[in-house]
Formats: C-alpha cells, sequence, structure tokens
C-alpha cells in the first residue's frame, strides 16, 4: 500500500478469532508519526482486542501489522519493547511490591541496557540513576512519592506512574489502554496534563469509550462497533458522520 | 548505607548467638537446624519473592544429597569434593528441570513439582537401586577421610563448616533480595507477571534461573546433609517430608533473609522437645503455623521487620504518614 510508507504503525486487514466470535473483522489501522489518536467503541466492540493484536498479546488469523514498513505481526511483546513500542493496560499495572522509584528505574534499566540473565544479576537496583528518571519525577509529580510502597499510593497515581514508566523509556509510539477508567474528575484532569505535554512529541494511541474526555486532544478518530471499523479519519469530521451518529452514540450512550 | 550495616549486623549477631548457643545446646540439633535453614532458603525465596510454591523440594535435596553420597561411595574420599559435586550434580538437574517445571503456574507448579518429587523416590529407591540400594542407602563412614583446614568426619568441624556455608548463602541471598536487579525482577513476577514481560523482560529466563538458584541452594544442604550423616537413603527424596521445606519457610516469613533460620529453629526444636512427649508432633507445629498464618501471614521475621519499620516510620516522619497514608 502506498501509504505504509509514511505511517509509523500500520495495521492492514486484521481479522481476530475466539472461537466462532469474529472479535475484529478486517479492521485497517494507521499512525503517523507524532500523530494522537483514539480508537472508540462501546464494551465488546473489538477495541481492546485489535489494540492487543498492536501490542503483540495476540496473533491475528488475517492481516499485517508494520512498523516503519516492517512486519512485526508475529513479534513478541518483548521484542516490541526494543523497537519502541510501550504499552499500558486497563487494570493500572504497577509493581505493587517496589518502591515508585524503582518501578521508573526497572521501565529505565529496560530500555538502556539488554535484559540478559547477566546484566539481570550483576546490575544493582542503587545504581541505576539517571537524570532522566529525577526528569520524569518531576514532570509526573512524583518526586514527594518516589520513595513511598506502590501498594501504598492512590489509583490516579498509579495510573500517572504507569504513563511515567513508558515516557522513562522514551518510546515512539505509546499505546495506552483506557488511561481513564476509575478515576476521579481530578484525577482524570491531572492525567490529561501529562498527555497535553506529550502531544505531538510521541506518536499516541489511546483506547477509550467515551470520546468526550479527549475529543479536543486527538487529531485522529477510529470508531469500532461490533468487530467493524465503521470510520476513520479526522475527529471532527468522524464524529459528525452520520453513520457513527446513529451506530456509535446509540450503543455507547 | 544504613541497610548496608542493617543487614551485616543481622548476620553478626546471628553468628555470636549461635556460636554461644553451641556451649548449651547440642552440636548435632544446631548442625542439622543450619542445613535445614539453607534447605528453606531456596524453598522460601521461590515463595516470598516469586509466589511460587514447591511441595517437591526433597527431590531437589535429594540429587545433592546423592551426588555427594555416589561420590563417596564409588569415586573419591575427600568431603570436600564430594560437596562439590553434588552442587554440580543438582546444578545440571535443575537447568534441565527448570526448563519445564517454570513453564507452569501457581497450583499446577506445585502440584508437578510434588509430581516430579515423587518420580525422584522411585528412581532412588527403585530404579537405580543396584547402585543406591534404596532404603538402606550408601553407608559412608568407612570412606571418609578426615579433611584439611577443617575436619568434616568430626562433628564440630561439619558444624563450623555448615555455618560458614550457611552465611555465605545469606549473603549471597542478601545481594540477590536487596540490592540486584534480578531480585527486583523476580517480586515483579509475582505482583505482575504480564506488565514486566511488556517493559520487555523475558519472564520466562528470570524464572528459570530464580528456580535453578534456589534447588541448587537446596542441593548444596543435601550434600551438607550425606556429609553429615555420613550416610544417604532413598528416605531423603520422600514427599510425605515435602511439606516441611514449605512450613519452615512460612513459619520463618517467606523471602526473609532470617526466616528460614528461625523458622528451622522452632520446627526442629519442637521436633526434639515435643516428640519426647507427644508421638505426633506435627500435631502443635501445624497449630502454630495457623497462628502464625493468622497473625498476618508474614511469618515470625515479615511480622517483626514490618513491626520495626512501622515503628521507625512513625518515629521519623509523623506529618506524612498523618496526611497522605492509605490512599485509594
Amino acid at each position: 500500500m502506498n501509504s505504509t510508507a509514511q505511517m509509523i504503525l500500520q495495521a492492514e486487514n486484521i481479522t481476530k478469532r475466539f472461537g466462532g466470535m469474529t472479535a475484529v473483522n478486517n479492521v485497517s489501522f494507521g499512525l503517523e508519526k507524532n500523530e494522537i489518536a483514539a480508537l472508540i467503541g462501546a464494551n465488546g466492540a473489538g477495541k481492546t482486542t485489535f489494540f492487543n493484536i498492536i501490542t503483540g498479546n495476540y496473533i491475528p488469523e488475517e492481516g499485517t501489522i508494520y512498523y516503519k514498513g516492517q512486519d512485526i505481526t508475529r513479534l513478541s511483546p518483548e521484542n516490541r519493547v526494543d523497537l519502541g513500542i510501550m504499552r499500558t493496560f486497563q487494570l493500572a499495572s504497577t509493581f505493587d511490591n517496589l518502591k515508585v522509584i524503582d518501578n521508573l528505574r526497572l521501565a529505565y534499566y529496560r530500555a538502556t541496557h539488554k535484559a540478559s540473565l547477566r546484566n539481570l544479576f550483576f546490575s544493582r537496583m542503587d545504581r541505576i540513576v539517571s537524570a532522566k528518571i529525577d526528569e520524569c519525577l518531576e514532570t509526573f509529580n512524583l518526586t514527594k512519592l518516589a520513595d513511598r510502597m506502590t501498594a501504598n499510593i492512590s489509583l490516579g497515581e498509579k495510573r500517572v506512574l504507569e504513563i511515567a514508566m513508558t515516557m522513562v523509556t522514551d518510546p515512539e509510539v505509546l499505546l495506552l489502554d483506557e488511561p481513564f477508567a476509575g478515576l476521579s474528575e481530578v484525577e482524570i484532569d491531572e492525567c490529561l496534563n501529562v498527555l497535553r505535554q506529550q502531544v505531538h512529541k510521541k506518536t499516541i494511541l489511546i483506547v477509550e469509550h467515551k470520546i468526550s474526555k479527549i475529543q479536543d486532544l486527538v487529531e485522529k478518530v477510529g470508531v469500532m462497533v461490533e468487530g467493524v471499523m465503521i470510520a476513520s479519519g479526522e475527529t471532527n469530521e468522524v464524529l459528525n458522520c452520520e453513520r457513527v451518529r446513529r451506530e456509535y452514540w446509540k450503543t455507547a450512550e | 548505607m544504613k541497610r548496608f550495616i542493617n543487614s551485616w549486623t543481622g548476620i553478626f549477631i546471628v553468628f555470636i548467638l549461635l556460636y554461644f548457643l553451641k556451649g548449651f545446646l547440642p552440636p548435632a540439633f544446631l548442625t542439622e537446624v543450619v542445613i535445614f535453614s539453607i534447605y528453606a532458603m531456596g524453598c522460601s525465596f521461590l515463595i516470598g519473592r516469586l509466589g511460587l510454591t514447591s511441595f517437591g523440594q526433597p527431590a531437589f535435596l535429594a540429587f545433592g544429597a546423592y551426588g555427594a553420597g555416589v561420590y563417596l561411595y564409588y569415586f573419591g574420599t575427600n568431603s570436600y569434593v564430594a560437596i562439590l559435586v553434588g552442587v554440580l550434580a543438582s546444578l545440571v538437574i535443575n537447568m534441565l528441570v527448570g526448563t519445564f517445571l517454570v513453564r507452569l503456574n501457581s497450583s499446577y507448579f506445585t502440584l508437578c513439582n510434588q509430581a516430579f518429587c515423587v518420580v525422584t523416590f522411585f528412581i532412588f529407591q527403585k530404579a537405580l537401586v543396584k547402585w543406591t540400594f534404596g532404603d538402606n542407602g550408601l553407608l559412608l563412614i568407612s570412606r571418609m577421610d578426615p579433611t584439611p583446614v577443617i575436619d568434616l568426619t568430626s562433628p564440630r568441624g561439619i558444624y563450623l563448616f555448615s555455618f560458614i556455608i550457611a552465611i555465605l548463602v545469606w549473603l549471597f541471598f542478601n545481594y540477590l533480595m536487596k540490592k540486584s536487579v534480578f531480585g527486583a525482577t523476580c517480586l515483579c513476577v509475582k505482583d505482575n507477571e504480564e506488565k514486566l514481560r511488556f517493559l520487555g523482560y523475558k519472564t520466562f529466563n528470570i524464572k528459570w534461573l530464580a528456580f535453578v538458584i534456589a534447588n541448587t541452594v537446596a542441593g548444596l544442604a543435601g550434600a551438607l546433609y550425606t556429609v553429615y550423616f555420613c550416610m544417604v537413603n532413598a528416605n531423603i527424596a520422600n514427599v510425605s517430608s515435602a511439606s516441611e521445606a514449605v512450613a519452615i519457610s512460612m513459619l520463618g516469613g517467606a523471602g526473609t533473609l532470617f526466616g528460614p533460620l528461625v523458622g528451622s529453629f522452632i520446627f526442629i526444636g519442637l521436633k526434639d522437645i515435643v516428640s519426647r512427649f507427644i508421638s505426633h508432633w506435627e500435631v502443635l507445629v501445624g497449630f502454630l503455623l495457623i497462628v502464625v498464618m493468622l497473625a498476618g501471614e508474614k511469618g515470625i521475621v515479615g511480622s517483626l521487620e514490618s513491626y520495626l519499620a512501622k515503628r521507625k516510620a512513625k518515629k521519623s516522619m509523623m506529618q506524612p504518614a498523618l496526611t497522605k497514608e492509605g490512599g485509594l
């Protein structure tokens, strides 16, 4: 395809079935460099499945995923990290038994070292020191919490920490799976502020089931209904399109 | 720096304590406690740091024990070399076995370890009976020469030697659990394995290495057992004693540095004292385990550690604790 060349991440004709059910049906979606996009749809529309295919959880039955022109469809999640693709999880995923700063250290360590057993064994946790980690703590307002156990911080703080963990690795593509689920309004605003700082610096894809929170943030939207992408393109165009109004608003509201 | 001093003072205090206890308690008891604490260390690491509970530890104990035993019976007379052979034998076997067992999760891991233990018992008792003499075992007392520097054939010598080994094992695990990146990733496997994968770490390799380290330490304890008892028989791999290592780990505090030692001390102490009065001394261990678990699931050392940490936090930073504890 012609457009593949300019796209940093391109999914083409992806189909994924679970047993008899087709969760994702012939979906194509692409991200340009430093673009911020959203994937929306009701619960069960297949957007998380599609997202998991991009991140490497699942291998699709049909279709290909290209990253900078390279086929990464069958690449393991561990190896996708090397290419600069990072994701977050729907349930805030941090390491509760570690200190906040150690969470960031582990993420940073992997981005700067090969994770061979020899490296892991002979490196010391307290020797992982970097201006990048301090800078991240500062940007994401985590400096006060640095020495706290992650189990003892709030859900909102965990979400911010999770985004910080991806940012400390300096990824090229950032994939966020429902980053606002379960947060209070204040915490959502904090998270949004964090994201706004990254607009046009990184390529970001956000999965959400409600567009309202991120409508002014994203440039591009894909709408999924029952495993099919019914529309994709510029935010305002897509949201005003007749079919999206009829099908998406009906199921989502 | 402060932490560094703490773990060293801990080891120092234990050293002094055990040295003085030697005057009051029979050395046979202390030797057994020290060797058992080495054995439980590996199990405790697996449970507390990786969240993998193994009910097959006797098998890994047996590989080290038979490694040393077979060497002494058929090949040489030097106990040092025997211990080395035992450790190497268990290392090789663990590297192979780990490749399969580590693929399993939680309860499947527990049960397959137990199954593996049953198979191992059968191999040593029946399949290789020509060489291992099954339940009668290999009697080594006439085949062990006195060794230079520390005489491993004397009770005092083996006590001192296993004690030095135990200190080295503690120092090793202290580094592994509290300092190294590897130790931190182990905790992450317990917490959230999937997240660790998506940070780019190969979790299978991490679990494999942890499995090999923990069980080779068990093998080391097995080799020490052989030299200490001057014999080894198939009963060492008996699956009925599989819960001992797990019970000791949990009693002392899984994943703590001194938990296995405290656990072994209590366990073997109870065994020695109570078995004089009641034939089923395990009943008391069972009760004690339930009480300790209900008191916070952290074991004796774990509960003590968190109590001390709490007191320290109360003393040093009153305000942050009041304003920001708990959260959601």
